[in-house]
């Protein structure tokens, strides 16, 4: 049975609004709706280009709505976490009084029967307003705008960014050779596959050989030695982004093991500061104690399992001028 | 764009397994893919001049998710290559650019996805508008529904057709027991709508003599075009598709007759909007493979209509339209035109 591991990539986008957005947005908070004029058509929401010409639009603003009449809908019967309401709804295509183009949002119309093509509609309004489309909660049936909750009136400046946190949630299969790897390192085995074809041997569990295009099964591992030389490293400075762990720089070495031409690359050092380290330094891997497993290995993570990373051991630098081209 | 100089043809293609929920990587999909598309042809790796890859990040969830695929394709030593953030139609376009430049002969073009590695109905309303969509969660389903709405209204299908679309892609089921079942995004019912598939398809492309050499009848593309419209549904006509029609015109649909139509609909109404666009009669035959209504996989979906139309060459034919898409209601649409030579 394959094994499948889930994982959440968020995306805090902070957007900008440009000139024609940002003014709509700003509007929002006035419990405004503008749309702006292209030709004789009004456009909502309103578009930089023309949608049809790309030409590019005088900023002549108009206030369109508040109520508007359904020209199409479709009922959500499930909504979903991102819907705008956490109770079935319609999504409808909402023409305002004065626009030309209908605007996509929610209408709560309680069942499917409550919502038809005609009918008239009108904002139910967030009390505090952000500058976003979802200041708008949904569209109620009626002519006759709400406010849900204290009215904490309009934005103090104009609106000029918006956020945006995406969320992914994802599943993906991990490949056998990766759990194989993981599970040699518990043993301080360092895990090779071989390829029948070329020869050439992977680590890391990549069950395939790229030059060839085949995959390698178990029959294909070999061991490989636990000793080899620095043949380039990157002193990593961390920026503070969301989810960074690391505070102070830190060096990542790419390691050419002895007797082979594998490259692990990208790896943690244990006792060399950033301002000692040299092309051509000799290390040995160091794995993880039994007190310093963790589900997810030592330092290295991935499939490298337990191999915390390489210290210096002592030996000569070797000097080869070539070393320094090795990362891959 | 109407024919090149040079002919270009496709001399064969093949696809993984289409599944709901695959086990391997896209990478693996991929690696078989590849070898059983070059493989009956002879070819190895190193024959191929050219590689195309179409797929998503977004969906893979992996950021330059298409580098470990390259490992499907053996670049070393090195190749040319290139990627497009689309369904692999669109690197078929970009390979059929290419060998016109006249320098190479073979290119292999792919396009991958695992639709299941998340949920569908989550990840895409995100590549919506930002500003005006996105943040209602305004997911594909509402957008088809609401252009199903367009096209009902405008007489070019109704539910009962839709349902007949349904049956005869999926060849299960009978239109009284579809109609009979409830709505899931008013006016669709499951039936209308495609399943979610993983999987990747592989095609080999060949200029001229070289075409011939490999295969007895080759498909040669005799016309292509890909046109796009506004991206915010609200401000098109949703019971048209102009980009459809304009790709169609220039890829010389109208020069001769087509005996088949692979049109990638992922909702049974989309097929009959396409039909009305594009003008096909019903001595056209359209989606005999059952197209994406019953095998939909994410970014392979329309290169597996060309694939289909292509094997309706490969087999005697004489002329076949392939058609696929791209965005909410047909944004984007790309029609190429393949024949065969007696």
């Amino acid at each position: 049975m394959t094994r499948f591991i889930e994982s959440t990539i968020t995306f805090p986008y902070k957007r900008s609004l440009g000139p024609v957005v940002g003014a709509f947005m700003t509007a929002l908070t006035e419990k405004q709706i503008l749309g702006i004029r292209s030709g004789d058509a009004v456009l909502v929401p309103p578009m930089e280009w023309d949608p049809s010409t790309g030409a590019e639009l005088a900023h002549e603003f108009v206030e369109v709505g508040p109520a508007g009449t359904v020209e199409s809908w479709t009922w959500v019967t499930t909504p979903s976490e991102q819907h705008p309401l956490d109770h079935p709804f319609a999504f409808a295509l909402v023409r305002l009084d004065g626009a030309t183009t209908p605007l996509l949002h929610a209408v709560d119309a309680g069942t499917p029967g409550g919502v038809s093509e005609g009918m008239r509609v009108a904002p139910r309004w967030r009390g505090t307003r952000a500058g976003r489309i979802d200041d708008i909660i949904c569209f109620v049936p009626g002519e006759v705008p709400e406010t849900e909750g204290e009215d904490t009136g309009g934005a103090a400046e104009p609106v000029t960014r918006m956020d945006y946190l995406a969320s992914i949630t994802y599943r993906n299969p991990v490949p056998e050779a990766a759990d194989r790897a993981t599970e040699a390192s518990r043993e301080h085995r360092l895990l090779g596959l071989r390829c029948p074809a070329c020869g050439r041997v992977y680590a890391g569990g990549r069950g395939l050989c790229p030059v060839d295009a085949i995959e390698l099964g178990p029959e294909c591992e070999v061991d490989l030695p636990h000793k080899g030389t620095i043949t380039n490293f990157a002193i990593v400075t961390p920026v503070q982004y969301p989810g960074q762990t690391e505070t102070e720089p830190f060096v990542r070495a790419f390691v050419l093991l002895d007797d082979t031409d594998v490259i692990i690359p990208y790896s943690a050092v244990i006792e060399l500061p950033a301002d000692q380290i040299r092309v051509g330094q000799r290390v040995d891997a160091v794995w993880a104690s039994p007190a310093e497993e963790t589900e997810e290995g030592g330092g290295m993570g991935g499939s490298w399992g337990s191999l915390l990373g390489w210290i210096p051991n002592g030996e000569p630098d070797l000097d080869d001028p070539d070393l320094v081209n090795r990362i891959f | 764009m109407s024919a090149p100089s040079t002919d270009i043809a496709v001399i064969g293609w093949a696809q993984s397994q289409m599944v709901r929920h695959t086990d391997k990587s896209e990478t693996q999909l991929l690696m078989s893919a590849i070898t059983d598309a070059i493989t009956p042809l002879g070819l190895q790796r190193a024959d191929i001049d050219f590689t195309c890859l179409g797929s998503c990040d977004y969906i893979t969830g992996q950021a330059f998710s298409f580098v470990s695929n390259l490992d499907a394709i053996g670049a070393w030593p090195p190749k040319r290559d290139s990627h497009v953030e689309m369904d692999g139609a669109w690197a078929l376009y970009e390979a059929w650019l290419r060998l016109q430049e006249g320098d190479i002969e073979i290119a292999v073009v792919t396009g991958s996805g695992r639709s299941s590695t998340g949920d569908p109905a989550l990840i895409y309303p995100m590549e919506m508008d930002p500003y005006f969509l996105a943040p209602l969660g305004a997911d594909p389903l509402t957008f088809a529904a609401l252009q199903a709405r367009a096209v009902i209204a405008s007489g070019i299908a109704d539910e009962r057709r839709m349902a007949e679309v349904a049956v005869r892609a999926r060849g299960t089921g009978n239109v009284e027991s579809l109609l009979a079942e409830e709505f899931i995004r008013q006016p669709l019912r499951r039936h209308d709508v495609p399943p979610i598939t993983d999987g990747a398809a592989a095609m080999v492309l060949a200029t001229g003599d070289r075409a011939r050499q490999l295969v007895e009848r080759p498909a040669y593309i005799t016309g292509f075009d890909h046109r796009t419209e506004c991206h915010n549904p609200s401000f098109r006509a949703l019971d048209d598709s102009p980009s459809t029609r304009i790709a169609a015109e220039a890829a010389g649909l109208a020069a001769a007759p087509v005996e088949v139509a692979e049109l990638q609909a992922a909702f049974t109404h989309e097929e009959l909007l396409l039909r009305s666009v594009l003008g096909l009669g019903d001595d056209v035959t359209v989606n005999a493979s059952g197209g994406a209504l019953k095998e939909n996989p994410i970014m392979a979906s329309g290169l597996c209509r060309v694939g289909y139309a292509a094997d309706h060459i490969f087999g005697g034919g004489n002329r076949a339209l392939a058609h696929s898409t791209s965005g909410p209601c047909l944004q984007q649409n790309l029609v190429c035109i393949l024949e065969g030579r007696s």
